[in-house]
Protein backbone atom coordinates (compact mmCIF):
# COMPACT_ATOMS: atom_id res chain seq x y z
CA UNK A 1 0.00 0.00 0.00
CA UNK A 2 1.69 3.49 -0.86
CA UNK A 3 1.30 6.65 1.18
CA UNK A 4 -1.06 8.34 -0.82
CA UNK A 5 -4.02 8.10 1.20
CA UNK A 6 -2.77 8.37 4.46
CA UNK A 7 -0.64 11.63 3.08
CA UNK A 8 -4.06 12.55 1.44
CA UNK A 9 -6.43 11.90 4.79
CA UNK A 10 -3.51 13.63 7.35
CA UNK A 11 -4.13 17.02 4.67
CA UNK A 12 -7.74 16.84 5.08
CA UNK A 13 -7.21 16.87 8.74
CA UNK A 14 -5.14 19.68 8.60
CA UNK A 15 -3.09 21.12 5.97
CA UNK A 16 0.87 21.00 6.27
CA UNK A 17 3.87 20.92 5.30
CA UNK A 18 6.09 18.03 3.38
CA UNK A 19 8.09 17.47 6.57
CA UNK A 20 5.18 18.34 9.15
CA UNK A 21 3.12 15.38 7.52
CA UNK A 22 5.95 12.98 7.64
CA UNK A 23 5.91 13.36 11.09
CA UNK A 24 2.49 12.99 11.60
CA UNK A 25 2.51 9.70 9.46
CA UNK A 26 5.22 8.41 11.49
CA UNK A 27 3.26 9.23 14.93
CA UNK A 28 -0.10 7.91 13.51
CA UNK A 29 1.36 4.97 12.03
CA UNK A 30 4.06 4.34 13.58
CA UNK A 31 6.79 1.67 11.76
CA UNK A 32 3.93 0.53 9.48
CA UNK A 33 6.78 0.49 6.95
CA UNK A 34 6.08 4.01 5.41
CA UNK A 35 9.13 5.69 4.55
CA UNK A 36 9.26 9.36 5.57
CA UNK A 37 10.62 10.27 2.20
CA UNK A 38 7.27 8.63 0.52
CA UNK A 39 5.42 11.08 1.65
CA UNK A 40 7.28 13.53 -0.70
CA UNK A 41 6.42 11.72 -3.57
CA UNK A 42 2.93 11.02 -2.36
CA UNK A 43 2.26 14.80 -2.18
CA UNK A 44 3.79 14.90 -5.57
CA UNK A 45 1.65 12.00 -6.89
CA UNK A 46 -1.62 13.87 -5.33
CA UNK A 47 -0.73 17.09 -6.72
CA UNK A 48 -0.23 15.77 -10.45
CA UNK A 49 -3.47 14.19 -9.66
CA UNK A 50 -4.61 17.49 -8.07
CA UNK A 51 -6.33 16.20 -5.04
CA UNK A 52 -4.14 18.50 -2.96
CA UNK A 53 -3.15 21.92 -4.20
CA UNK A 54 -0.92 24.71 -2.73
CA UNK A 55 -2.26 26.77 0.18
CA UNK A 56 0.24 29.59 -0.77
CA UNK A 57 4.30 29.20 1.11
CA UNK A 58 4.28 30.24 4.65
CA UNK A 59 7.85 31.52 5.84
CA UNK A 60 9.75 29.37 8.36
CA UNK A 61 9.12 31.39 11.87
CA UNK A 62 12.35 29.25 13.36
CA UNK A 63 14.64 30.40 10.50
CA UNK A 64 14.02 33.57 8.72
CA UNK A 65 16.54 32.69 5.67
CA UNK A 66 15.44 29.16 4.85
CA UNK A 67 13.11 29.03 1.87
CA UNK A 68 9.64 29.48 2.66
CA UNK A 69 7.24 26.42 3.05
CA UNK A 70 4.65 24.91 0.78
CA UNK A 71 1.30 24.21 2.77
CA UNK A 72 -0.92 21.60 1.10
CA UNK A 73 -4.13 21.67 0.90
CA UNK A 74 -6.64 19.18 0.34
CA UNK A 75 -8.96 20.01 -2.88
CA UNK A 76 -12.77 18.95 -3.33
CA UNK A 77 -11.55 16.00 -5.51
CA UNK A 78 -8.99 14.40 -3.39
CA UNK A 79 -12.20 14.29 -0.44
CA UNK A 80 -14.40 12.71 -2.70
CA UNK A 81 -11.18 10.31 -3.78
CA UNK A 82 -10.56 10.19 0.17
CA UNK A 83 -14.41 9.83 1.34
CA UNK A 84 -14.50 6.88 -1.52
CA UNK A 85 -11.12 5.43 -0.54
CA UNK A 86 -13.07 5.11 2.44
CA UNK A 87 -16.14 3.04 1.33
CA UNK A 88 -13.79 0.67 -0.59
CA UNK A 89 -12.85 -2.77 0.37
CA UNK A 90 -9.05 -3.25 2.61
CA UNK A 91 -6.89 -6.36 0.76
CA UNK A 92 -5.73 -8.12 3.01
CA UNK A 93 -1.22 -7.59 2.34
CA UNK A 94 0.36 -10.50 0.70
CA UNK A 95 3.04 -12.53 2.77
CA UNK A 96 6.50 -11.87 1.35
CA UNK A 97 8.58 -12.59 3.48
CA UNK A 98 12.63 -13.47 3.66
CA UNK A 99 12.88 -15.98 6.12
CA UNK A 100 9.67 -17.73 4.58
CA UNK A 101 11.77 -17.99 1.59
CA UNK A 102 14.96 -19.24 3.22
CA UNK A 103 12.66 -21.79 5.01
CA UNK A 104 10.99 -22.61 2.40
CA UNK A 105 14.26 -23.39 -0.13
CA UNK A 106 15.91 -24.50 2.56
CA UNK A 107 17.88 -28.07 3.01
CA UNK A 108 18.79 -29.62 6.43
CA UNK A 109 22.14 -28.62 6.36
CA UNK A 110 20.69 -24.90 6.73
CA UNK A 111 18.93 -25.65 9.89
CA UNK A 112 21.31 -24.49 12.03
CA UNK A 113 21.26 -20.88 10.79
CA UNK A 114 18.18 -20.69 10.27
CA UNK A 115 17.55 -21.46 14.05
CA UNK A 116 20.22 -18.51 14.88
CA UNK A 117 17.60 -16.41 12.27
CA UNK A 118 14.86 -17.03 13.79
CA UNK A 119 15.97 -16.37 17.01
CA UNK A 120 17.45 -12.87 15.88
CA UNK A 121 14.28 -11.81 14.28
CA UNK A 122 12.58 -13.02 17.75
CA UNK A 123 14.45 -10.65 18.98
CA UNK A 124 14.29 -7.47 16.59
CA UNK A 125 10.45 -8.06 17.09
CA UNK A 126 10.90 -7.45 20.83
CA UNK A 127 13.19 -4.79 20.33
CA UNK A 128 10.67 -2.75 17.94
CA UNK A 129 7.70 -3.74 20.83
CA UNK A 130 10.16 -1.98 23.40
CA UNK A 131 11.08 1.02 20.99
CA UNK A 132 6.96 1.54 20.59
CA UNK A 133 5.54 4.64 22.93
CA UNK A 134 2.52 4.16 25.36
CA UNK A 135 -0.10 6.68 23.17
CA UNK A 136 -0.76 9.93 24.65
CA UNK A 137 -4.21 10.33 26.85
CA UNK A 138 -6.07 9.97 29.48
CA UNK A 139 -5.50 6.98 32.42
CA UNK A 140 -7.55 6.17 35.45
CA UNK A 141 -10.88 5.18 33.21
CA UNK A 142 -11.14 8.78 31.56
CA UNK A 143 -13.39 8.77 28.15
CA UNK A 144 -11.02 8.78 25.77
CA UNK A 145 -11.77 11.25 22.20
CA UNK A 146 -12.20 8.88 19.41
CA UNK A 147 -8.36 9.89 17.65
CA UNK A 148 -6.89 8.73 20.81
CA UNK A 149 -8.90 5.18 20.84
CA UNK A 150 -8.07 5.14 16.89
CA UNK A 151 -4.15 5.70 17.24
CA UNK A 152 -4.62 2.82 20.35
CA UNK A 153 -6.21 0.11 18.00
CA UNK A 154 -3.78 1.00 15.16
CA UNK A 155 -1.25 0.11 17.80
CA UNK A 156 -2.75 -2.90 18.68
CA UNK A 157 -3.08 -4.15 15.39
CA UNK A 158 0.64 -3.52 14.85
CA UNK A 159 1.93 -4.92 18.25
CA UNK A 160 -0.52 -7.91 17.16
CA UNK A 161 1.39 -8.37 13.72
CA UNK A 162 4.54 -8.62 16.04
CA UNK A 163 2.81 -11.06 18.02
CA UNK A 164 1.56 -13.64 15.34
CA UNK A 165 5.26 -13.22 14.20
CA UNK A 166 7.10 -13.89 17.54
CA UNK A 167 4.76 -16.84 18.10
CA UNK A 168 5.30 -18.54 14.92
CA UNK A 169 8.58 -17.60 15.29
CA UNK A 170 9.32 -19.51 18.28
CA UNK A 171 6.98 -22.62 17.09
CA UNK A 172 9.51 -22.58 13.81
CA UNK A 173 12.48 -22.57 16.10
CA UNK A 174 11.51 -25.05 18.50
CA UNK A 175 10.62 -27.81 15.43
CA UNK A 176 13.88 -27.16 13.48
CA UNK A 177 15.29 -27.30 16.68
CA UNK A 178 14.13 -30.93 17.31
CA UNK A 179 14.86 -31.97 13.62
CA UNK A 180 18.47 -30.80 13.90
CA UNK A 181 18.78 -32.80 17.04
CA UNK A 182 17.67 -35.66 15.10
CA UNK A 183 19.98 -34.90 12.44
CA UNK A 184 22.77 -34.62 14.66
CA UNK A 185 22.46 -37.87 16.61
CA UNK A 186 22.10 -39.47 12.93
CA UNK A 187 24.64 -38.21 11.32
CA UNK A 188 26.74 -39.03 14.83
CA UNK A 189 25.30 -42.69 14.05
CA UNK A 190 26.96 -42.45 10.66
CA UNK A 191 23.40 -42.30 9.31
CA UNK A 192 22.22 -40.41 6.17
CA UNK A 193 19.61 -37.79 6.67
CA UNK A 194 17.29 -37.42 3.30
CA UNK B 1 18.65 6.06 45.75
CA UNK B 2 19.91 2.10 45.80
CA UNK B 3 21.05 0.57 42.58
CA UNK B 4 20.41 -2.85 43.95
CA UNK B 5 17.22 -4.76 42.15
CA UNK B 6 15.12 -5.20 44.72
CA UNK B 7 13.93 -8.76 43.02
CA UNK B 8 16.65 -10.92 41.23
CA UNK B 9 16.88 -14.21 39.96
CA UNK B 10 20.06 -15.49 38.54
CA UNK B 11 20.17 -18.48 36.72
CA UNK B 12 16.85 -20.33 37.82
CA UNK B 13 15.89 -23.24 37.12
CA UNK B 14 12.68 -25.29 37.48
CA UNK B 15 11.40 -28.34 36.53
CA UNK B 16 7.93 -30.51 36.73
CA UNK B 17 7.43 -34.12 36.21
CA UNK B 18 4.78 -35.31 34.47
CA UNK B 19 4.52 -39.01 35.08
CA UNK B 20 7.89 -40.63 34.50
CA UNK B 21 8.97 -37.32 32.31
CA UNK B 22 10.69 -34.22 33.95
CA UNK B 23 9.95 -30.71 31.96
CA UNK B 24 12.24 -28.18 32.47
CA UNK B 25 10.09 -25.06 32.85
CA UNK B 26 12.58 -22.76 33.45
CA UNK B 27 16.02 -22.43 32.45
CA UNK B 28 18.52 -20.78 34.17
CA UNK B 29 16.19 -17.34 34.02
CA UNK B 30 18.18 -14.58 35.25
CA UNK B 31 15.99 -11.24 35.72
CA UNK B 32 16.25 -7.71 37.85
CA UNK B 33 13.09 -5.97 38.90
CA UNK B 34 14.04 -2.78 40.58
CA UNK B 35 12.08 -0.46 42.94
CA UNK B 36 10.23 2.34 40.51
CA UNK B 37 9.53 0.26 37.26
CA UNK B 38 7.13 -2.48 36.40
CA UNK B 39 8.60 -5.41 34.34
CA UNK B 40 6.80 -7.39 31.59
CA UNK B 41 6.73 -10.80 30.97
CA UNK B 42 4.92 -12.63 27.71
CA UNK B 43 4.32 -16.10 26.40
CA UNK B 44 2.40 -18.40 25.09
CA UNK B 45 0.03 -20.33 26.87
CA UNK B 46 2.16 -22.95 28.62
CA UNK B 47 5.40 -21.50 28.34
CA UNK B 48 5.97 -21.33 32.10
CA UNK B 49 4.84 -17.60 33.06
CA UNK B 50 3.06 -18.34 36.20
CA UNK B 51 6.13 -20.82 37.40
CA UNK B 52 8.01 -17.70 36.86
CA UNK B 53 6.15 -15.59 39.03
CA UNK B 54 6.02 -18.24 41.55
CA UNK B 55 9.79 -19.13 41.59
CA UNK B 56 10.09 -14.96 42.00
CA UNK B 57 7.66 -14.67 44.58
CA UNK B 58 8.98 -17.64 47.28
CA UNK B 59 5.82 -19.65 46.66
CA UNK B 60 7.95 -22.49 44.57
CA UNK B 61 11.32 -22.81 45.22
CA UNK B 62 13.63 -23.48 41.96
CA UNK B 63 16.02 -26.23 41.71
CA UNK B 64 19.28 -24.94 41.14
CA UNK B 65 19.92 -20.92 40.22
CA UNK B 66 19.21 -18.18 43.53
CA UNK B 67 16.34 -15.84 44.10
CA UNK B 68 17.19 -12.61 46.19
CA UNK B 69 14.69 -10.10 47.56
CA UNK B 70 16.46 -7.14 48.54
CA UNK B 71 19.52 -8.56 48.75
CA UNK B 72 18.42 -11.68 50.93
CA UNK B 73 18.14 -15.34 48.81
CA UNK B 74 14.79 -17.05 49.06
CA UNK B 75 16.74 -19.97 48.78
CA UNK B 76 16.86 -21.88 51.54
CA UNK B 77 15.13 -19.72 54.04
CA UNK B 78 12.99 -20.73 56.93
CA UNK B 79 9.25 -21.27 56.24
CA UNK B 80 8.10 -18.61 59.02
CA UNK B 81 10.48 -16.26 57.07
CA UNK B 82 8.73 -17.17 53.37
CA UNK B 83 5.83 -16.32 55.34
CA UNK B 84 6.75 -13.37 56.93
CA UNK B 85 7.78 -12.20 53.32
CA UNK B 86 4.47 -13.22 51.65
CA UNK B 87 2.48 -11.61 54.30
CA UNK B 88 4.72 -8.00 54.96
CA UNK B 89 6.56 -7.67 51.53
CA UNK B 90 5.18 -9.35 48.73
CA UNK B 91 1.86 -8.52 47.19
CA UNK B 92 0.74 -11.32 44.85
CA UNK B 93 -2.61 -10.13 43.43
CA UNK B 94 -4.83 -13.66 43.19
CA UNK B 95 -7.29 -13.39 40.01
CA UNK B 96 -9.82 -16.24 42.02
CA UNK B 97 -11.32 -13.23 44.67
CA UNK B 98 -13.05 -14.28 47.89
CA UNK B 99 -13.85 -17.41 49.26
CA UNK B 100 -16.98 -16.38 50.45
CA UNK B 101 -19.68 -15.23 48.02
CA UNK B 102 -21.17 -12.89 50.58
CA UNK B 103 -18.08 -10.76 51.32
CA UNK B 104 -18.25 -6.91 50.22
CA UNK B 105 -15.06 -5.97 48.16
CA UNK B 106 -14.72 -3.04 51.44
CA UNK B 107 -13.87 -6.30 53.72
CA UNK B 108 -12.10 -8.36 51.17
CA UNK B 109 -9.56 -5.92 50.50
CA UNK B 110 -9.29 -5.31 54.26
CA UNK B 111 -8.50 -9.03 55.20
CA UNK B 112 -5.15 -8.91 54.81
CA UNK B 113 -4.84 -6.21 57.04
CA UNK B 114 -7.05 -7.66 60.00
CA UNK B 115 -4.01 -9.52 62.19
CA UNK B 116 -2.19 -6.20 62.57
CA UNK B 117 -5.11 -3.38 62.45
CA UNK B 118 -8.54 -3.62 63.89
CA UNK B 119 -11.74 -3.71 61.67
CA UNK B 120 -12.07 0.20 61.40
CA UNK B 121 -8.49 1.04 60.21
CA UNK B 122 -8.55 -1.67 58.21
CA UNK B 123 -11.82 -1.35 56.23
CA UNK B 124 -10.00 2.62 56.31
CA UNK B 125 -7.22 1.44 54.11
CA UNK B 126 -9.38 -0.74 52.58
CA UNK B 127 -11.17 2.10 51.21
CA UNK B 128 -8.29 4.17 50.36
CA UNK B 129 -6.80 1.38 48.22
CA UNK B 130 -9.78 0.27 46.16
CA UNK B 131 -10.26 4.66 45.48
CA UNK B 132 -6.51 3.99 44.74
CA UNK B 133 -6.77 1.76 41.58
CA UNK B 134 -9.85 3.35 40.48
CA UNK B 135 -12.42 0.80 41.79
CA UNK B 136 -13.70 2.89 44.58
CA UNK B 137 -17.47 2.68 43.20
CA UNK B 138 -17.09 -1.48 43.62
CA UNK B 139 -16.63 -1.50 47.68
CA UNK B 140 -20.42 -2.47 48.41
CA UNK B 141 -19.91 -4.60 45.63
CA UNK B 142 -19.23 -8.38 45.82
CA UNK B 143 -17.38 -10.18 43.69
CA UNK B 144 -20.17 -11.91 41.59
CA UNK B 145 -21.11 -8.55 40.62
CA UNK B 146 -17.94 -7.20 39.15
CA UNK B 147 -16.91 -6.83 35.59
CA UNK B 148 -14.02 -8.40 34.47
CA UNK B 149 -12.00 -4.85 34.63
CA UNK B 150 -13.23 -4.42 37.89
CA UNK B 151 -11.80 -7.87 39.16
CA UNK B 152 -8.49 -7.56 38.20
CA UNK B 153 -8.40 -3.85 39.75
CA UNK B 154 -9.95 -5.50 43.28
CA UNK B 155 -7.33 -7.95 42.90
CA UNK B 156 -4.59 -5.44 42.86
CA UNK B 157 -5.88 -3.23 45.52
CA UNK B 158 -6.27 -6.63 47.69
CA UNK B 159 -2.51 -7.14 47.09
CA UNK B 160 -1.24 -3.80 47.61
CA UNK B 161 -2.84 -2.94 51.22
CA UNK B 162 -0.55 -3.66 53.08
CA UNK B 163 1.77 -1.63 51.48
CA UNK B 164 4.16 -4.13 49.83
CA UNK B 165 7.73 -3.39 48.24
CA UNK B 166 7.57 -6.08 45.39
CA UNK B 167 4.16 -6.72 43.64
CA UNK B 168 3.41 -9.99 41.33
CA UNK B 169 0.27 -10.23 39.30
CA UNK B 170 0.23 -12.86 36.76
CA UNK B 171 -2.24 -11.63 33.43
CA UNK B 172 -3.91 -9.12 34.89
CA UNK B 173 -5.28 -8.02 31.34
CA UNK B 174 -6.72 -11.44 30.48
CA UNK B 175 -10.09 -10.72 29.51
CA UNK B 176 -9.83 -7.43 28.82
CA UNK B 177 -10.87 -4.92 26.15
CA UNK B 178 -8.57 -2.70 24.63
CA UNK B 179 -9.86 0.71 27.15
CA UNK B 180 -9.85 -1.58 30.27
CA UNK B 181 -6.49 -3.07 29.38
CA UNK B 182 -4.69 0.26 29.12
CA UNK B 183 -6.63 1.28 32.08
CA UNK B 184 -5.16 -1.58 33.94
CA UNK B 185 -1.61 -1.13 32.48
CA UNK B 186 -1.54 2.28 33.17
CA UNK B 187 -2.28 2.19 37.00
CA UNK B 188 0.59 -0.69 37.24
CA UNK B 189 3.44 1.67 35.31
CA UNK B 190 1.84 4.66 37.33
CA UNK B 191 1.56 2.98 41.04
CA UNK B 192 5.53 1.65 40.62
CA UNK B 193 6.73 5.22 39.76
CA UNK B 194 4.51 6.98 42.28
CA UNK B 195 4.67 4.08 45.05
CA UNK B 196 8.21 3.21 44.83
CA UNK B 197 7.38 -0.75 43.94
CA UNK B 198 8.94 -3.17 42.04
CA UNK B 199 6.25 -4.50 39.99
CA UNK B 200 6.79 -7.89 37.88
CA UNK B 201 4.08 -9.15 35.75
CA UNK B 202 2.90 -11.39 33.17
CA UNK B 203 0.98 -10.65 30.26
CA UNK B 204 -1.11 -13.11 27.54
CA UNK B 205 -1.02 -10.33 24.81
CA UNK B 206 2.10 -8.16 23.78
CA UNK B 207 -0.26 -5.07 23.37
CA UNK B 208 -0.34 -5.29 27.14
CA UNK B 209 3.57 -4.59 27.31
CA UNK B 210 3.47 -1.36 25.98
CA UNK B 211 3.33 0.63 29.39
CA UNK B 212 5.74 -1.59 31.15
CA UNK B 213 9.09 -0.29 31.95
CA UNK B 214 10.96 -3.49 30.08
CA UNK B 215 9.63 -6.21 28.39
CA UNK B 216 10.66 -10.02 27.61
CA UNK B 217 9.77 -13.21 25.96
CA UNK B 218 9.39 -16.59 27.48
CA UNK B 219 9.38 -19.56 25.33
CA UNK B 220 11.39 -22.84 25.66
CA UNK B 221 11.89 -22.11 29.22
CA UNK B 222 14.67 -19.51 28.43
CA UNK B 223 13.94 -15.57 28.63
CA UNK B 224 14.74 -13.34 25.71
CA UNK B 225 15.18 -9.65 26.78
CA UNK B 226 15.41 -7.26 23.64
CA UNK B 227 18.59 -5.99 23.45
CA UNK B 228 18.93 -2.44 24.17
CA UNK B 229 16.83 -3.38 27.06
CA UNK B 230 19.47 -4.27 29.61
CA UNK B 231 18.39 -5.43 33.45
CA UNK B 232 21.05 -2.39 34.44
CA UNK B 233 19.10 0.22 36.32
CA UNK B 234 20.48 3.17 34.53
CA UNK B 235 18.70 1.84 31.04
CA UNK B 236 15.52 1.81 32.86
CA UNK B 237 13.37 4.16 30.39
CA UNK B 238 11.13 7.23 31.64
CA UNK B 239 13.45 7.96 35.33
CA UNK B 240 13.70 9.34 37.53
CA UNK B 241 9.98 9.48 39.43
CA UNK B 242 8.31 12.63 39.09
CA UNK B 243 6.56 13.73 42.54
CA UNK B 244 7.88 11.31 45.07
CA UNK B 245 10.98 11.08 46.43
CA UNK B 246 12.30 7.94 46.84
CA UNK B 247 12.55 5.67 49.91
CA UNK B 248 15.78 4.07 50.70
CA UNK B 249 16.37 0.38 49.77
Amino acid sequence: MSAKNAVLGLVIERPGYGYDLARRLQARFGSSGFAPTGVYSALDQLSADAMVRSAGPRSNAANERAAPRTIYEATPKGIDHFEEWMLSGSSLAPVRDELYMKIALSRPHNLARLIELARSQEEDCLARMQSLKQPSGGQGGALRAWSEVAVLLVRDAEIKQLEARVEWLQKARAIMQRLNGAQTRCQAQGDRVA
Amino acid sequence: MSSQARLELDRVSKSYWRGPHETTVLKEISLSVYAGECVAVWGQRGSGKTTLLKVAAGLEAPESGVVRFKEQSLVGMSRAGLVRLLREEIGWARRSGPESDELEMLDYVALPLLKQQNMRRARRRSAAALARVGVAGCSKGRWEDLTDGERTLVSIAHAMVRQPSLLVVDDPTANLDVLQREEVMGLLRSTAEQDWLAVLITVPDMPSMVHAHRIGSLSDGRLLVPSGASPERDNVVDFPVRGRAAPGG
